[in-house]
């Protein structure tokens, strides 16, 4: 199984606050500081001749930013609800949105609390989690955003090479 | 401040072995200050001026013996030592008459100085800046402003050169290139890039000997000055490079020879510097304005009333030319603001646009109750439009600084073609978005150089065919249409019908010019691989060909017609929007997405009749349009668009594309034209097939914008290779 090389430079790291929401039943943490806004649900645009979990863009104040589904992401079942949102998540300079199911809570997680992800059973690729954090009795799956986001680009990427061929 | 003197200088060169290049380089620096600054008396600073010189070669290497050379070095110290010693004692002033006036005349050199980091006055501290000194700096914060403001610099001296070119006396010239030397070098010694400082150290050397009116500026130190100008450039690309990478900085090509022929410049061995006083002066003067006369027709004539040593009227060319500089200080005040603000400010403004046509579209207007609310509502949209025209005109930037280095190439082409060339420019002031200036430059170099080279004649053939000896090449740039149109106009040999086609048909580009009107026919030298040059010299030969031309000026939209007349030279007319963040679209509807295709691209638009539709095997269904057969693109199946009109005889066919490759693309129906600003849709998608970005529409939703070229070719490879796609995927329709 892929496991994190980088072990030991996460743990010391992975202790801060989380945006925590909700996907498929599951509570997921997002690391506070690669959050920049959180919006309600709005019209996309979808783009052509991108993968699925690419939702497509919106107008974000004058900025255009790409949505990526993170259902779809996760290959889980699509579901709309009213509490549908999404989460405006920076990464070296690059905007980028995610649509969750719900938006929970912001908690600090000690370095304590935090596991590193089981090789089995979590549902998603551990390649894609931090660690598992425990806060509020609950557990939490806490997400590596860069690598979901990074990855998705470069299928997104793959994806379009392979119809243009 | 303490300058170094001739005994610190002597205690130094003890320490130092000819391995220590850079503090060698440092105490030569020193030297070479103290040779040219006046320090030391008059009769001592040759043998200054020589041991610097000497320690040049050590460091270059270019020495057989570097113990010799030292030893050579230490003796020219000792004798500048005794014959200050022997001034001191004698009652003769120990500065000769010179330095007072260039005293007044100069602003800068003793007084800014003071808070740089010294180049000569602490040995010890330099020695430790030295270390090392192909590296970046620590601090690399300010080098990106360093790099802008260096550069401004740079095309400030090259202007300023070519000004001296046409008129040796314009002193505001002078002191404009010795003022950007010495800055660069005080700013550069300041963040630690010791290789710049030493080279911009020497430059200004030069300079303030001709501004000293030690040497006059003629033809070797006009070279000598623009070469250093391009090194400076050079040099600065080198950190640019350095800051990219590792931090190591390259050593540009021929950097130290420069810096020998710089440090070593003496007009009297020079055979095209000719020293003031001497009564040939004058000629050469005219035989540089003979030989290439740049800029404009107003200055030069005034430059040939100078060689006729009408001293007065000289005097009054070099008032004006300051009077000319200071005025364009004026209006070139700016503050230097980052783009991504910038366009983020363009950003915010559009969606205050849109904002604003929201509350004035409410519902409650309609009702008629609201008069009040109405008309304020009305003159805060007033105030928004003109925000956003002012905002759209902050990336706009004037076309003066692209007209000025052409004038460089028109310069340095003419030089090695051997031809007499005016350089005639015209509506400088005429802006266009920033980002189009980027594109546009090296084009017209290209152009530029090969109306130079290839359509000016030699003097000799334009004496047969009676014209003037020197040729003249204008550039002018003017508004037409909502379009800036930038014409180059040479007064050459023009372009032979005949010729082009004959050379088209060996080339195996056309088969005949049947039906092919002028325009076609010169058209054709964009053509890849298509040269009528006779021979290839080293100026055109390099750099890029005119199909790139072409390519480079298309990818900002721009368009380039070409006339001429055999015999009376050629124009060419590029054609250019006015900026590319706005897009003239039709914001077309397939099923329920819009998309808006640039208007640039569509001929037009019509409901087929079912006579014009058919299936050709193998090519799918065409469109037969007044004789025309165009392929059909469906736009809904290339896009997967699912709940759009399937008949083109209920929706409408829009044709597209150029030349011979149209394209009818069906839609379902027009919804109207709007400027749009296009955005990308941000690096996380990475490049989309067949879109070239999105831009906001008058509900703040985002709408693609077509790529037609692209979006045609994929319709083919998509024809040929069918999609492999799992077409029935459920489609998500936005929440």
């Amino acid at each position: 199984m892929s496991m994190h090389h980088d072990t030991p430079i996460a743990t010391s790291s992975r202790a801060g606050k989380y945006l925590t929401f909700f996907l498929a039943g599951e509570e997921y943490g997002l690391e506070i500081l690669k959050v920049s806004e959180i919006i309600g649900m709005q019209p996309i645009t979808r783009v052509p001749r991108m993968p699925e979990f690419v939702r497509g863009v919106i107008n974000l104040r004058g900025k255009v930013i790409p949505i990526t589904d993170l259902r779809k992401k996760f290959h889980m079942e699509p579901e709309g609800s009213d509490d549908s949102c999404i989460i405006v998540v920076q990464m070296t300079g690059v905007q980028t949105g995610i649509v969750v199911d719900r938006v929970s809570e912001v908690v600090a997680i000690a370095g304590a609390d935090i596991e590193d992800a089981p090789s089995f059973g979590a549902g998603i690729h551990t390649e894609f989690l931090l660690g598992i954090g425990k806060a509020g009795g609950r557990v939490k799956l806490l997400l590596d955003i860069d690598k979901v986001l990074v990855t998705s680009e470069l299928e997104a990427l793959q994806a379009a090479q392979s119809h243009g061929a | 401040m303490a300058h170094l003197t001739l005994d610190d200088a002597a205690t130094l060169l003890l320490q130092l072995e000819a391995s220590d290049t850079a503090d060698l380089t440092k105490l030569r620096d020193a030297l070479t200050d103290l040779a040219f600054e006046n320090r030391v008396p008059q009769r001592a600073q040759p043998f200054v001026a020589r041991a610097a010189r000497v320690l040049g070669t050590i460091i270059s290497g270019n020495t057989p013996d570097a113990a010799v050379a030292f030893t050579e070095v230490s003796e020219a110290i000792e004798e500048a030592m005794r014959l200050c010693d022997a001034s001191a004692t004698s009652s003769a002033a120990p500065v000769a008459t010179m330095p007072v006036a260039a005293t007044l005349v100069a602003v800068t050199p003793q007084t800014t100085r003071v808070p740089t980091p010294a180049m000569a006055a602490e040995p010890s501290r330099s020695a430790q800046h030295e270390i090392g000194s192909d590296q970046l700096p620590e601090d690399k914060d300010l080098l990106p402003d360093f790099i802008t403001e260096s550069h401004e610099y740079v095309a400030a001296s090259e202007a300023a050169l070519l000004r001296l070119e046409e008129n040796p006396t314009d002193e505001e010239a002078v002191n404009t290139v010795f003022r950007a030397f010495h800055t660069v070098k005080g700013t550069s010694a300041f963040l630690g890039l010791s290789r710049i400082a030493a080279f911009a150290h020497e430059a200004e050397s030069l300079l303030s000997r001709v501004r000293e009116k030690e040497i006059s500026y003629a033809r070797g130190c006009a070279d000598l000055s623009l070469r250093a100008v391009d090194m400076l450039s050079a040099l600065l690309g080198a950190v640019v490079t350095a800051l990219g990478a590792d931090g190591r900085i390259p050593l540009p090509a021929g950097y130290h020879e420069l810096l020998d022929a710089i440090a070593s410049y003496d007009p009297a061995l020079h055979a095209n510097g000719v020293s003031r006083p001497t009564p040939s002066a004058d000629a050469e003067r005219g035989d540089i304005r003979a030989e290439i006369s740049p800029v404009n027709a107003q200055a030069s004539a005034s430059v040939s009333g100078s060689a006729n040593a009408a001293p007065s009227s000289a005097a009054a060319t070099a008032a004006t030319a300051a009077r000319q500089a200071r005025g364009e200080a004026n209006t070139d005040a700016t503050i230097r603001v980052r783009t991504d603000r910038l366009d983020r400010l363009i950003d915010m403004v559009g969606e205050l646009v849109i904002a604003q046509s929201m509350i004035a579209g409410d519902e409650l207007f309609g009702t008629g109750k609201a008069h009040e609310l109405l008309r304020k509502v009305t003159h805060s949209g007033k105030i928004v439009r003109e925000l956003q025209d002012l905002s759209m005109s902050m990336r706009m930037v004037p076309l003066r600084a692209t007209f000025q280095k052409l004038a460089r190439v028109v310069r340095d082409t003419a030089v090695k073609a051997g031809k007499t060339v005016q350089f005639v420019t015209e509506g400088e002031d005429v802006e266009i978005d920033r980002t189009l200036v980027d594109i546009l430059g090296d084009p017209l170099v290209h152009m530029v150089r090969n109306a130079v080279d290839h359509g000016v004649e030699g003097p000799a053939d334009r004496a047969k065919v009676g014209k003037s000896n020197t040729g003249t090449v204008r550039l002018s740039a003017y508004h037409a249409s909502g379009n800036v149109v930038v014409e180059l106009i040479d007064d050459g040999r023009g372009l032979y019908r005949e010729q082009l086609v004959a050379k088209a048909i060996e080339k195996g580009l056309i088969e005949s010019d049947k039906n092919m009107s002028d325009s076609d026919v010169f058209a054709l030298i964009f053509a890849p691989g298509f040269s009528t040059a006779e021979k290839v010299t080293d100026i055109s030969g390099r750099g890029v060909g005119m199909d790139v031309v072409r390519r480079n000026l298309e990818s900002i939209r721009g368009r380039v017609d070409i006339t001429s007349a055999p015999g009376q030279g050629t124009t060419f007319a590029i054609r250019l929007p006015l900026t590319l963040a706005i897009t003239d679209g039709m914001i077309v509807r397939v099923g329920q997405e819009r998309f808006i295709v640039p208007l640039t691209h569509i001929h037009m638009s019509f409901r087929p009749e079912p006579s014009m539709l058919s299936t050709v095997v193998g090519h799918g269904e065409v469109v037969l349009l007044r004789g025309e057969l165009m392929p059909i693109v469906r736009l809904h199946r290339l896009f997967d668009v699912s709940d759009a009109v399937q008949s083109p005889l209920e929706g409408l066919l829009m044709i597209v594309g150029d030349g011979n490759r149209r394209t009818a693309l069906l839609v379902d129906e027009l919804l109207g034209q709007q400027q749009v600003v296009a955005k990308t849709l941000g690096a996380a998608l990475g490049k989309v097939p067949g879109v070239s970005g999105g831009a906001i529409l008058g509900d703040g939703r985002v709408g693609l914008i077509l790529d037609v070229n692209e979006t045609v070719a994929l319709a083919q490879t998509d024809a040929i290779t069918p999609l492999t796609r799992d077409r029935d995927r459920q489609r998500d329709v936005a929440a």
